[in-house]
């Protein structure tokens, strides 16, 4: 068996029916917090369950219990107040966190859901966070000067919840910056918050950066202090690997190879094409494979189809590795 | 001094006495083969009737007409909104409008519409247009909304809308093989040509927004020609020429433009260079001043807006001068939509 090639996914899940209905429920306060706290555990079983069978490597606890990635930590920090409703595009609202004082981490925030994921499996759990970059850019700020300070506070804050998530025995801590591709210019902000986040840890770090203007930040962005960099890498054709063969990808990466966007199945043959591909340019030991981004906006059934889609084709790339 | 809003506003409200304990979403009854107008009104009445009422299409329990209805009555609300809060100009919020793309793409033979993709540096997405053909004009996309804003409004409407480089940029190109010239004066013509029908119906001011020219300065000399095109045979003195999220710094001669009335974003996060420009701005052209934050909720007490008024510099003719936001307000919930725009006039009125 060769070296490497190990497969994961980035954080998010589908949430199956009935807790969705169970969180519409109770929205309406038909449902206790406990009895939806149950139904969140029971979900994440599931998916914890549904990754062991398929063999996959480094797990995830498929973030039942999240709404928003940045409201959920912010609900939870000093600082912070929730917005009314705002459009994110069509008929889809969610609420932003408003910065309106000093942003202070008050207590753990995801540690006892990773604790009880981390528990019903032998494999490693990812500890999952959301960047002081992507927090600052999705909040409104009626407190800090300027993005910077709001960033750097953040930053703290986060760092102090990895530091717990570490000590609760996470081997990947993930703190995501999906915001860092929109404003090329900020990278230099996003690099000095990620430095004080990591700082210390001696976990495997890594961030997931979405899709967009990487001929800006790159190879700048290598310069984020994480050990991996996750990437989505199907849904551009695998463009990004011309911008690899001109400058060395220093880091691990996480290889996103199959497309969260799309209803459609990506092919095994396609998958096995684009993680061979990706080990012209990278060695097997730092590649992590993965789906390109959370599976969250798919149907539970897309999703487990994804992912067997994801694990199968690694399987076969490694076996023709170790011919 | 006029005050106005940009374009869009906020389609959903969030306050509990707007209607919540009428139930009016629990007492519609979806499986009714039509709504009364009654019912619909009340429907509107709802902080989040219209979000209800999509969601209501979306399952086919609603007709296009009775979603219409509702959308009317939104629209309606929210010119009311904008005139109590002091505003000497309003829009129709862009309510029926999936987003700032799409609707204009629906009306455009040769578009079709794709995935989403993110509008500029925000977090809000737009499902992005494709032009798989020619584009040409199918008919009216923007006079039957414009007649009914005006026929509920107690003040003027302006009409506001992409205008055609900002379009072309946002849309993806199937059929000019990357010509974004091409495919931008195609999109002026038909812009011009509705243009031409609002000024005709009446309608005061019809304000383009161009803020893709400000990522794109390279193309200023292409931008400059299809402006050009945009305009053909209007009456200037009625068109205003709108950017946001960033400066118009380096686009050599830009208040010469075919436009009355320029809206810059003064906002310090997008626009601190558009403090030096209108330093030279013309005198017998119009500064719309877009010195509120449409994309932070931090508001902007009606001194602070004095305060920004009376830094404009002295070549900025005071008597015509519109104060604005920086863009659309749909960023924002709508509450603080609203309390924004009551600073701003609060403060626009303590200067004049």
């Amino acid at each position: 068996m060769a070296q490497g090639l190990l497969t994961t996914s980035v954080g998010s899940f589908p949430k199956p029916a009935y807790l969705l209905e169970a969180r519409n429920r109770f929205a309406k306060k038909q449902v206790t917090a406990e009895e939806l706290a149950e139904l969140e555990k029971q979900a994440t079983r599931e998916w914890i369950d549904f990754q062991e069978e398929l063999g996959i490597d480094i797990l995830v606890d498929g973030e039942m219990y999240r709404g928003d990635m940045a409201t959920y930590f912010a609900e939870k920090l000093a600082g912070f107040e929730i917005s009314g409703l705002v459009r994110s595009y069509g008929n889809r609202y969610y609420r932003k966190p408003v910065a309106v004082g000093p942003i202070q981490w008050r207590e753990p925030i995801s540690v006892e859901m990773f604790k009880y994921a981390q528990g019903l499996t032998q494999k490693p759990v990812k500890g999952m966070l959301t960047g002081p970059y992507t927090m600052m850019d999705w909040s409104f700020n009626e407190y800090y000067a300027d993005r910077e300070a709001l960033a750097m506070a953040l930053a703290e804050a986060i760092h102090q919840e990895a530091v717990e998530l570490e000590q609760a025995g996470a081997l990947y801590i993930q703190i995501d910056e999906p915001a860092v591709s929109t404003r090329p210019e900020e990278l230099e902000l996003a690099i000095k918050a990620m430095a004080v986040v990591t700082n210390g840890l001696k976990a495997h770090t890594l961030t997931h950066i979405c899709y967009g203007d990487f001929e800006k930040i790159y190879p700048r962005m290598l310069d984020i202090p994480v050990d991996q960099i996750d990437l989505e890498l199907a849904n551009s054709n695998y463009d990004l690997l011309e911008l690899f063969k001109q400058n060395t990808f220093t880091k691990a990466i996480g290889l996103g190879v199959v497309d969260v966007h799309r209803h459609t199945m990506e092919t095994l043959e396609e998958v096995k094409e684009g993680i061979r591909r990706t080990l012209e340019v990278i060695p097997a030991e730092r590649i992590y494979v993965d789906p390109d981004c959370g599976l969250k906006t798919r149907t539970v059934e897309e999703a487990k189809e994804k992912m067997r889609i994801v694990a199968e084709a690694t399987r076969q790339v490694r076996a023709e590795l170790a011919r | 001094m006029h005050t106005t809003a940009v374009g869009n506003y906020p389609k959903i409200g969030n306050r509990r006495e707007e209607g919540q304990q009428t139930g009016a979403p629990v007492a519609f009854n979806p499986n009714a083969t039509s709504i009364t107008t009654a019912t619909a009104t009340e429907i509107a009445t709802l902080p989040t009737n219209l979000r209800r009422a999509i969601a209501l299409f979306d399952e086919g329990k609603l007709t296009a007409e009775q979603l219409a209805e509702v959308s009317s009555n939104v629209t309606t609300v929210v010119i009311k909104e904008q005139e109590a809060a002091g505003l000497d100009l309003v829009t129709d919020g862009h309510i029926r409008w999936a987003d700032d793309q799409t609707y204009l793409a629906n009306g455009i033979e040769g578009f079709t519409v794709s995935g989403l993709i993110r509008y500029f540096d925000s977090n809000t997405y737009y499902r992005q247009p494709v032009a798989s053909g020619k584009l040409t004009r199918k008919g009216s996309i923007l006079l039957k909304d414009y007649q009914y804003a005006a026929s509920v409004a107690s003040k003027p409407v302006k009409v506001s809308c992409d205008g055609p480089y900002t379009l072309a940029r946002l849309s993806q190109d199937e059929f000019y093989g990357g010509e974004i010239k091409a495919m931008a004066l195609d999109l002026a013509a038909i812009l011009n040509a509705e243009a031409r029908e609002l000024l005709d119906a009446g309608c005061p001011l019809v304000q383009f927004d161009e803020p893709s020219i400000l990522r794109n300065k390279g193309d200023w000399e292409l931008f400059k020609e299809v402006m050009a095109r945009l305009t053909e045979g209007l009456d200037q003195a009625k068109l205003a020429l709108y950017t946001y999220f960033g400066d118009a710094t380096g686009l050599h001669g830009y208040f010469d433009l075919p436009f009355a009335i320029f809206g810059l974003d003064l906002t310090p996060t997008y626009g601190k260079a558009n403090w030096g420009l209108i330093n030279e701005f013309p005198q017998h052209k119009t500064l719309a001043a877009g010195i509120v934050d449409a994309r932070n909720t931090k508001l902007e007490s009606a001194e602070q807006v004095a305060e920004l008024i009376a830094r404009l510099p002295e070549n900025i003719n005071r008597e015509t001068l519109y104060i604005n936001p920086n863009s659309g307000l749909e960023f924002l919930p709508r509450e603080r939509a609203q309390e924004k725009l009551a600073n701003m006039v609060k403060g626009a009125k303590g200067v004049q």
